[in-house]
Protein backbone atom coordinates (compact mmCIF):
# COMPACT_ATOMS: atom_id res chain seq x y z
CA UNK A 1 0.00 0.00 0.00
CA UNK A 2 2.68 1.92 1.30
CA UNK A 3 4.05 1.60 -2.63
CA UNK A 4 1.42 2.58 -4.24
CA UNK A 5 0.91 5.86 -2.56
CA UNK A 6 4.69 6.25 -3.44
CA UNK A 7 4.20 5.23 -7.10
CA UNK A 8 0.89 7.89 -7.31
CA UNK A 9 2.44 10.81 -5.24
CA UNK A 10 5.57 10.39 -7.69
CA UNK A 11 3.65 10.41 -10.71
CA UNK A 12 2.10 13.40 -10.03
CA UNK A 13 5.10 15.16 -9.09
CA UNK A 14 6.66 14.29 -12.47
CA UNK A 15 3.45 15.28 -14.46
CA UNK A 16 3.15 18.51 -12.80
CA UNK A 17 7.05 18.89 -13.02
CA UNK A 18 6.67 18.17 -17.08
CA UNK A 19 3.95 20.21 -17.61
CA UNK A 20 5.53 23.21 -16.32
CA UNK A 21 8.29 22.48 -18.35
CA UNK A 22 6.42 22.43 -21.75
CA UNK A 23 5.13 26.31 -21.29
CA UNK A 24 8.44 27.66 -21.04
CA UNK A 25 9.88 28.54 -24.48
CA UNK A 26 11.96 26.77 -27.13
CA UNK A 27 15.47 27.56 -27.37
CA UNK A 28 16.70 26.98 -31.02
CA UNK A 29 20.19 26.16 -31.11
CA UNK A 30 21.67 27.95 -34.03
CA UNK A 31 23.24 25.55 -36.79
CA UNK A 32 27.30 25.98 -37.27
CA UNK A 33 28.56 28.84 -39.92
CA UNK A 34 31.69 29.25 -41.64
CA UNK A 35 33.32 31.56 -44.05
CA UNK A 36 32.03 30.64 -47.75
CA UNK A 37 31.69 31.68 -51.10
CA UNK A 38 30.19 35.24 -50.13
CA UNK A 39 33.45 35.99 -47.63
CA UNK A 40 36.28 37.84 -49.45
CA UNK A 41 39.68 36.21 -50.25
CA UNK A 42 37.50 32.53 -49.82
CA UNK A 43 39.68 29.49 -51.10
CA UNK A 44 37.65 26.67 -51.85
CA UNK A 45 38.69 23.11 -49.70
CA UNK A 46 41.23 24.49 -47.56
CA UNK A 47 42.71 22.23 -45.66
CA UNK A 48 40.49 20.94 -42.60
CA UNK A 49 41.98 18.82 -39.82
CA UNK A 50 38.97 17.09 -39.45
CA UNK A 51 38.79 16.41 -42.98
CA UNK A 52 42.29 15.28 -43.25
CA UNK A 53 42.16 12.78 -40.29
CA UNK A 54 39.02 11.31 -41.92
CA UNK A 55 41.33 10.92 -45.12
CA UNK A 56 43.79 10.01 -43.31
CA UNK A 57 42.54 7.14 -41.87
CA UNK A 58 42.04 3.41 -43.38
CA UNK A 59 38.48 3.45 -43.31
CA UNK A 60 36.20 0.29 -43.83
CA UNK A 61 33.02 -0.05 -46.06
CA UNK A 62 31.69 -3.16 -43.55
CA UNK A 63 31.97 -0.77 -40.54
CA UNK A 64 30.47 1.80 -42.17
CA UNK A 65 27.53 -0.23 -43.01
CA UNK A 66 26.79 -0.25 -38.89
CA UNK A 67 27.51 3.69 -38.87
CA UNK A 68 25.28 4.11 -41.90
CA UNK A 69 22.50 3.38 -39.08
CA UNK A 70 21.93 7.35 -38.68
CA UNK A 71 21.60 8.37 -42.49
CA UNK A 72 19.70 5.70 -43.87
CA UNK A 73 16.02 7.26 -42.13
CA UNK A 74 16.26 9.87 -45.14
CA UNK A 75 19.15 8.75 -47.77
CA UNK A 76 17.38 4.95 -47.25
CA UNK A 77 19.34 1.68 -47.12
CA UNK A 78 20.54 1.77 -50.50
CA UNK A 79 22.09 5.01 -50.21
CA UNK A 80 20.26 6.20 -53.19
CA UNK A 81 18.03 9.04 -51.41
CA UNK A 82 14.76 10.27 -52.43
CA UNK A 83 13.97 11.86 -55.51
CA UNK A 84 10.86 14.18 -54.59
CA UNK A 85 12.50 15.01 -50.81
CA UNK A 86 15.54 16.38 -52.85
CA UNK A 87 17.56 13.77 -50.84
CA UNK A 88 20.97 13.07 -53.07
CA UNK A 89 22.06 9.67 -54.22
CA UNK A 90 24.89 8.47 -52.68
CA UNK A 91 25.63 4.54 -53.83
CA UNK A 92 28.86 4.80 -55.71
CA UNK A 93 30.23 8.27 -54.78
CA UNK A 94 34.11 9.32 -53.99
CA UNK A 95 34.59 8.93 -50.70
CA UNK A 96 36.36 11.87 -50.86
CA UNK A 97 33.45 14.00 -51.90
CA UNK A 98 30.79 12.53 -49.62
CA UNK A 99 33.29 13.49 -46.90
CA UNK A 100 34.27 16.54 -47.82
CA UNK A 101 30.60 17.75 -47.84
CA UNK A 102 29.72 16.12 -44.56
CA UNK A 103 32.46 17.85 -42.85
CA UNK A 104 31.52 21.00 -44.81
CA UNK A 105 27.80 20.69 -43.54
CA UNK A 106 29.17 19.92 -39.96
CA UNK A 107 31.49 22.95 -40.01
CA UNK A 108 29.10 25.12 -41.09
CA UNK A 109 30.35 25.65 -45.14
CA UNK A 110 27.79 24.28 -46.28
CA UNK A 111 24.48 25.38 -44.93
CA UNK A 112 22.02 22.38 -44.35
CA UNK A 113 20.02 23.01 -41.41
CA UNK A 114 18.25 19.92 -42.42
CA UNK A 115 20.84 17.39 -42.58
CA UNK A 116 23.20 19.53 -39.89
CA UNK A 117 22.02 17.60 -36.59
CA UNK A 118 22.55 14.27 -38.11
CA UNK A 119 26.68 14.57 -39.34
CA UNK A 120 27.55 16.89 -35.82
CA UNK A 121 30.34 14.88 -33.78
CA UNK A 122 28.29 14.32 -31.18
CA UNK A 123 26.68 11.15 -33.09
CA UNK A 124 29.38 10.58 -35.37
CA UNK A 125 33.21 10.58 -35.26
CA UNK A 126 35.19 11.60 -38.23
CA UNK A 127 36.39 7.89 -38.22
CA UNK A 128 32.91 6.67 -38.41
CA UNK A 129 32.29 9.48 -41.24
CA UNK A 130 35.22 7.74 -43.26
CA UNK A 131 33.46 4.22 -42.82
CA UNK A 132 30.19 5.24 -44.32
CA UNK A 133 32.09 7.42 -47.08
CA UNK A 134 33.36 3.79 -47.62
CA UNK A 135 30.84 2.04 -47.38
CA UNK A 136 28.71 4.79 -49.82
CA UNK A 137 31.35 4.22 -52.60
CA UNK A 138 30.87 0.21 -52.44
CA UNK A 139 26.88 0.62 -53.37
CA UNK A 140 25.54 0.21 -56.67
CA UNK A 141 23.70 3.82 -58.18
CA UNK A 142 20.61 3.42 -58.92
CA UNK A 143 19.59 3.43 -62.93
CA UNK A 144 16.05 4.64 -61.96
CA UNK A 145 17.14 8.04 -60.40
CA UNK A 146 14.94 10.72 -60.61
CA UNK A 147 15.15 12.47 -63.92
CA UNK A 148 13.65 15.90 -66.41
CA UNK A 149 11.18 16.40 -68.47
CA UNK A 150 13.48 15.60 -71.08
CA UNK A 151 12.50 18.04 -73.66
CA UNK A 152 16.25 19.83 -73.44
CA UNK A 153 18.58 17.21 -73.77
CA UNK A 154 20.84 18.36 -76.59
CA UNK A 155 21.02 22.21 -75.46
CA UNK A 156 22.31 20.23 -71.79
CA UNK A 157 24.62 18.03 -73.31
CA UNK A 158 25.99 20.76 -75.35
CA UNK A 159 26.24 23.24 -72.09
CA UNK A 160 27.58 20.01 -70.61
CA UNK A 161 30.50 18.88 -72.64
CA UNK A 162 31.73 23.07 -72.64
CA UNK A 163 31.36 24.12 -69.53
CA UNK A 164 31.45 20.40 -67.04
CA UNK A 165 32.83 17.44 -68.62
CA UNK A 166 36.26 18.81 -67.88
CA UNK A 167 36.01 18.60 -64.39
CA UNK A 168 33.21 15.93 -64.05
CA UNK A 169 33.96 13.60 -66.43
CA UNK A 170 32.44 12.90 -69.88
CA UNK A 171 30.38 10.58 -68.64
CA UNK A 172 29.49 12.25 -64.92
CA UNK A 173 32.03 10.29 -63.32
CA UNK A 174 33.70 12.73 -61.23
CA UNK A 175 37.17 13.07 -59.95
CA UNK A 176 37.80 11.49 -56.71
CA UNK A 177 41.30 12.83 -56.31
CA UNK A 178 39.94 16.02 -56.91
CA UNK A 179 37.09 16.11 -54.57
CA UNK A 180 34.81 16.82 -57.71
CA UNK A 181 31.51 14.89 -57.08
CA UNK A 182 30.38 12.14 -60.00
CA UNK A 183 27.05 13.63 -61.14
CA UNK A 184 25.85 10.50 -63.25
CA UNK A 185 22.73 8.84 -61.47
CA UNK A 186 22.02 11.80 -59.54
CA UNK A 187 18.12 12.97 -59.09
CA UNK A 188 17.29 15.52 -61.27
CA UNK A 189 15.66 17.79 -58.35
CA UNK A 190 18.86 17.51 -56.77
CA UNK A 191 21.11 18.49 -59.42
CA UNK A 192 18.46 21.32 -60.30
CA UNK A 193 18.92 22.84 -56.84
CA UNK A 194 22.03 22.05 -56.40
CA UNK A 195 23.34 23.76 -59.92
CA UNK A 196 21.14 26.47 -59.09
CA UNK A 197 22.21 27.20 -55.60
CA UNK A 198 25.88 27.43 -56.84
CA UNK A 199 25.20 29.75 -59.39
CA UNK A 200 23.18 32.07 -57.20
CA UNK A 201 26.04 31.65 -54.49
CA UNK A 202 23.73 29.96 -52.03
CA UNK A 203 25.62 27.04 -52.41
CA UNK A 204 28.26 28.42 -49.74
CA UNK A 205 31.14 26.01 -50.48
CA UNK A 206 31.05 25.65 -54.11
CA UNK A 207 33.80 25.64 -55.95
CA UNK A 208 34.51 29.50 -57.27
CA UNK A 209 35.75 28.03 -60.51
CA UNK A 210 32.17 26.42 -61.13
CA UNK A 211 30.16 29.35 -60.03
CA UNK A 212 32.30 31.42 -62.74
CA UNK A 213 30.99 28.78 -65.24
CA UNK A 214 27.74 29.01 -64.36
CA UNK A 215 27.36 32.64 -63.75
CA UNK A 216 25.99 33.45 -67.55
CA UNK A 217 23.56 30.41 -67.01
CA UNK A 218 19.48 31.30 -67.35
CA UNK A 219 17.20 29.31 -64.95
CA UNK A 220 16.42 27.11 -68.28
CA UNK A 221 20.03 26.17 -69.04
CA UNK A 222 20.53 25.38 -65.85
CA UNK A 223 17.37 22.53 -65.78
CA UNK A 224 18.77 21.38 -69.04
CA UNK A 225 22.03 20.82 -67.97
CA UNK A 226 20.31 19.09 -64.86
CA UNK A 227 18.47 16.90 -67.06
CA UNK A 228 21.52 15.65 -69.16
CA UNK A 229 23.12 15.01 -66.18
CA UNK A 230 20.66 12.78 -64.46
CA UNK A 231 21.07 10.86 -67.35
CA UNK A 232 24.62 9.88 -67.34
CA UNK A 233 24.89 6.56 -65.63
CA UNK A 234 27.74 4.31 -64.70
CA UNK A 235 25.88 1.71 -64.43
CA UNK A 236 27.23 -1.23 -66.27
CA UNK A 237 25.15 -1.62 -69.43
CA UNK B 1 14.39 -14.66 -9.79
CA UNK B 2 16.17 -17.79 -8.86
CA UNK B 3 20.36 -17.28 -7.94
CA UNK B 4 20.88 -19.86 -10.94
CA UNK B 5 19.79 -17.16 -13.18
CA UNK B 6 21.83 -14.72 -11.60
CA UNK B 7 24.80 -17.04 -11.81
CA UNK B 8 23.70 -17.11 -15.94
CA UNK B 9 23.77 -14.04 -16.35
CA UNK B 10 27.69 -13.29 -14.03
CA UNK B 11 28.67 -15.85 -16.58
CA UNK B 12 27.54 -14.26 -19.31
CA UNK B 13 28.63 -11.22 -18.09
CA UNK B 14 32.29 -12.49 -17.65
CA UNK B 15 32.47 -14.39 -21.00
CA UNK B 16 31.49 -10.74 -22.76
CA UNK B 17 34.66 -9.50 -21.03
CA UNK B 18 34.78 -6.08 -22.53
CA UNK B 19 31.18 -5.27 -22.30
CA UNK B 20 31.30 -6.69 -18.08
CA UNK B 21 33.12 -3.04 -17.63
CA UNK B 22 30.16 -0.84 -19.41
CA UNK B 23 27.22 -2.91 -18.45
CA UNK B 24 27.97 -3.64 -14.72
CA UNK B 25 26.74 -6.21 -12.77
CA UNK B 26 22.73 -7.20 -12.66
CA UNK B 27 23.20 -9.14 -10.03
CA UNK B 28 24.39 -6.31 -7.64
CA UNK B 29 21.20 -4.01 -8.48
CA UNK B 30 18.55 -6.46 -6.85
CA UNK B 31 17.87 -4.48 -3.62
CA UNK B 32 18.76 -0.81 -4.77
CA UNK B 33 16.20 -1.33 -7.61
CA UNK B 34 13.69 -3.02 -5.29
CA UNK B 35 13.95 -0.30 -3.04
CA UNK B 36 14.84 2.75 -5.10
CA UNK B 37 13.18 2.22 -7.94
CA UNK B 38 10.71 -0.56 -8.41
CA UNK B 39 8.04 1.78 -6.73
CA UNK B 40 7.32 3.90 -9.81
CA UNK B 41 9.67 1.63 -12.71
CA UNK B 42 7.74 -1.74 -10.93
CA UNK B 43 9.92 -5.02 -9.89
CA UNK B 44 11.55 -5.70 -13.43
CA UNK B 45 11.39 -2.58 -14.78
CA UNK B 46 8.07 -2.65 -16.55
CA UNK B 47 6.51 0.61 -15.08
CA UNK B 48 2.44 0.34 -14.86
CA UNK B 49 2.53 3.99 -14.34
CA UNK B 50 2.15 5.45 -18.03
CA UNK B 51 3.84 8.59 -17.53
CA UNK B 52 6.78 6.27 -16.12
CA UNK B 53 9.19 5.31 -18.71
CA UNK B 54 9.21 1.38 -19.02
CA UNK B 55 13.24 0.19 -18.42
CA UNK B 56 13.20 -3.78 -18.65
CA UNK B 57 14.88 -5.09 -21.68
CA UNK B 58 16.18 -1.10 -22.40
CA UNK B 59 19.48 -1.20 -23.62
CA UNK B 60 22.35 -0.94 -21.42
CA UNK B 61 24.29 1.42 -22.59
CA UNK B 62 21.58 4.38 -23.00
CA UNK B 63 20.29 3.34 -19.38
CA UNK B 64 23.80 3.92 -18.34
CA UNK B 65 24.06 7.43 -20.16
CA UNK B 66 21.31 8.48 -18.66
CA UNK B 67 21.61 7.75 -15.24
CA UNK B 68 25.11 9.05 -15.56
CA UNK B 69 23.65 12.25 -16.89
CA UNK B 70 20.20 12.43 -14.16
CA UNK B 71 24.03 12.53 -11.94
CA UNK B 72 25.60 14.92 -13.31
CA UNK B 73 22.81 17.39 -14.14
CA UNK B 74 23.38 17.08 -17.72
CA UNK B 75 19.30 15.23 -18.18
CA UNK B 76 17.29 17.26 -15.78
CA UNK B 77 14.09 15.58 -13.83
CA UNK B 78 13.04 17.03 -10.89
CA UNK B 79 12.22 13.07 -9.42
CA UNK B 80 15.04 12.17 -11.23
CA UNK B 81 18.22 13.86 -10.31
CA UNK B 82 17.92 14.03 -6.52
CA UNK B 83 17.41 10.14 -6.41
CA UNK B 84 20.16 9.03 -8.43
CA UNK B 85 22.75 12.11 -6.74
CA UNK B 86 24.04 9.53 -4.29
CA UNK B 87 24.56 6.22 -6.43
CA UNK B 88 27.95 5.15 -7.09
CA UNK B 89 29.20 4.75 -10.31
CA UNK B 90 29.19 1.27 -9.82
CA UNK B 91 25.56 1.47 -8.82
CA UNK B 92 24.55 3.05 -11.75
CA UNK B 93 26.38 0.28 -14.16
CA UNK B 94 24.57 -2.49 -11.52
CA UNK B 95 21.70 -0.83 -12.47
CA UNK B 96 21.53 -0.39 -16.23
CA UNK B 97 23.10 -3.66 -15.94
CA UNK B 98 19.67 -4.94 -14.47
CA UNK B 99 16.95 -3.60 -16.14
CA UNK B 100 18.78 -4.62 -19.68
CA UNK B 101 18.39 -8.12 -18.27
CA UNK B 102 14.63 -7.95 -17.66
CA UNK B 103 11.98 -9.05 -20.07
CA UNK B 104 9.81 -6.29 -21.18
CA UNK B 105 6.16 -6.89 -21.37
CA UNK B 106 3.83 -5.90 -23.82
CA UNK B 107 3.05 -1.96 -24.39
CA UNK B 108 -0.20 -0.43 -23.88
CA UNK B 109 -2.14 1.22 -26.50
CA UNK B 110 -4.42 3.34 -25.62
CA UNK B 111 -5.91 4.59 -29.50
CA UNK B 112 -5.24 1.54 -32.10
CA UNK B 113 -6.84 4.33 -34.98
CA UNK B 114 -3.34 6.05 -35.26
CA UNK B 115 -1.62 2.55 -35.54
CA UNK B 116 -1.55 2.49 -39.47
CA UNK B 117 -0.64 6.27 -39.13
CA UNK B 118 2.33 5.52 -36.35
CA UNK B 119 3.63 2.81 -38.66
CA UNK B 120 4.06 4.41 -41.65
CA UNK B 121 5.93 7.36 -40.20
CA UNK B 122 7.50 5.31 -37.83
CA UNK B 123 8.85 3.01 -41.11
CA UNK B 124 9.12 5.82 -43.77
CA UNK B 125 9.03 8.90 -42.04
CA UNK B 126 7.95 12.10 -43.72
CA UNK B 127 10.01 13.03 -46.41
CA UNK B 128 8.10 16.57 -46.95
CA UNK B 129 8.51 17.43 -43.15
CA UNK B 130 12.25 16.32 -43.50
CA UNK B 131 11.08 13.38 -40.80
CA UNK B 132 13.45 10.33 -41.04
CA UNK B 133 12.34 7.10 -40.81
CA UNK B 134 12.77 5.79 -36.59
CA UNK B 135 13.92 2.16 -37.83
CA UNK B 136 17.16 3.85 -38.91
CA UNK B 137 18.33 4.27 -35.15
CA UNK B 138 15.62 1.89 -33.14
CA UNK B 139 15.65 -0.75 -35.48
CA UNK B 140 12.25 -2.13 -37.66
CA UNK B 141 11.25 -4.21 -34.11
CA UNK B 142 11.77 -1.12 -32.09
CA UNK B 143 14.69 -2.74 -30.01
CA UNK B 144 17.17 -0.07 -30.45
CA UNK B 145 21.01 -0.60 -30.11
CA UNK B 146 23.41 0.98 -27.90
CA UNK B 147 23.22 4.57 -27.44
CA UNK B 148 19.65 4.54 -29.61
CA UNK B 149 16.97 3.40 -27.25
CA UNK B 150 14.79 0.28 -27.24
CA UNK B 151 11.33 2.27 -28.04
CA UNK B 152 9.10 -0.88 -28.30
CA UNK B 153 6.19 -1.34 -26.00
CA UNK B 154 6.93 1.87 -24.44
CA UNK B 155 4.73 4.18 -21.96
CA UNK B 156 2.89 6.27 -24.54
CA UNK B 157 2.37 8.87 -21.91
CA UNK B 158 6.33 8.71 -21.44
CA UNK B 159 7.13 8.72 -24.92
CA UNK B 160 4.47 11.78 -25.50
CA UNK B 161 6.07 14.09 -22.89
CA UNK B 162 9.38 12.65 -24.28
CA UNK B 163 8.67 14.48 -27.77
CA UNK B 164 7.45 17.59 -26.39
CA UNK B 165 10.05 17.86 -24.15
CA UNK B 166 12.57 17.43 -27.05
CA UNK B 167 10.42 19.73 -28.89
CA UNK B 168 10.81 22.37 -26.51
CA UNK B 169 14.55 22.03 -26.05
CA UNK B 170 13.98 21.18 -22.64
CA UNK B 171 15.02 17.34 -22.36
CA UNK B 172 18.78 18.55 -22.02
CA UNK B 173 21.02 15.69 -22.87
CA UNK B 174 21.22 13.50 -26.18
CA UNK B 175 19.35 16.57 -27.14
CA UNK B 176 20.38 17.60 -30.71
CA UNK B 177 19.00 14.64 -32.88
CA UNK B 178 15.89 14.48 -31.52
CA UNK B 179 15.17 17.78 -30.82
CA UNK B 180 15.28 18.37 -34.90
CA UNK B 181 12.99 15.39 -35.49
CA UNK B 182 10.40 16.32 -32.82
CA UNK B 183 10.49 19.83 -33.86
CA UNK B 184 9.38 18.45 -37.39
CA UNK B 185 6.69 16.73 -36.27
CA UNK B 186 3.16 17.34 -35.49
CA UNK B 187 1.23 16.77 -32.24
CA UNK B 188 -0.99 14.24 -34.20
CA UNK B 189 2.44 12.52 -35.52
CA UNK B 190 3.99 12.15 -32.16
CA UNK B 191 1.40 10.54 -30.83
CA UNK B 192 0.59 8.10 -33.42
CA UNK B 193 4.45 6.84 -33.44
CA UNK B 194 3.87 6.53 -29.60
CA UNK B 195 0.69 4.34 -30.36
CA UNK B 196 2.81 2.39 -32.79
CA UNK B 197 6.31 1.70 -30.69
CA UNK B 198 3.46 1.08 -28.09
CA UNK B 199 2.14 -2.21 -30.03
CA UNK B 200 5.83 -3.32 -30.87
CA UNK B 201 6.89 -6.42 -28.53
Amino acid sequence: MKRTLITLALAATGFVAAQSVYAQAASSEKPPRAKGIESPGYVWNTPDKDLNRALDYKASAKRGKVAYKICKGCHLPDGTGQADALYPQLAGQHPSVTLKQMMDIRAGRRDNPKMAPFVGDWIVSAEELADIAAHLKSLPPPANNGKGDGKSLAKGKELYEKDCASCHGKNGEGDGKKFYPVVANQHYGYLLRETRESRDQGRRNASPDMVKVLKGYSDADVAAVSDYMSRLSLAKK
Amino acid sequence: MTSLQFGRIAALAFLMTPMAALAGDASKAISLAGNLCASCHGEDGNSLVPNFPKLAGQQAVYLLRELKDYKSGKRESEVMVPLVASLSDEDLANLAAFYASQKAAPGTVTDPALLPVGKALYLKGNAKSGIPTCESCHEEDGSGGGKFPRVAGQNVEYALEQFKLYAAGKRTNGTRVMKTIAERMTEQETRAVAEYMASMR
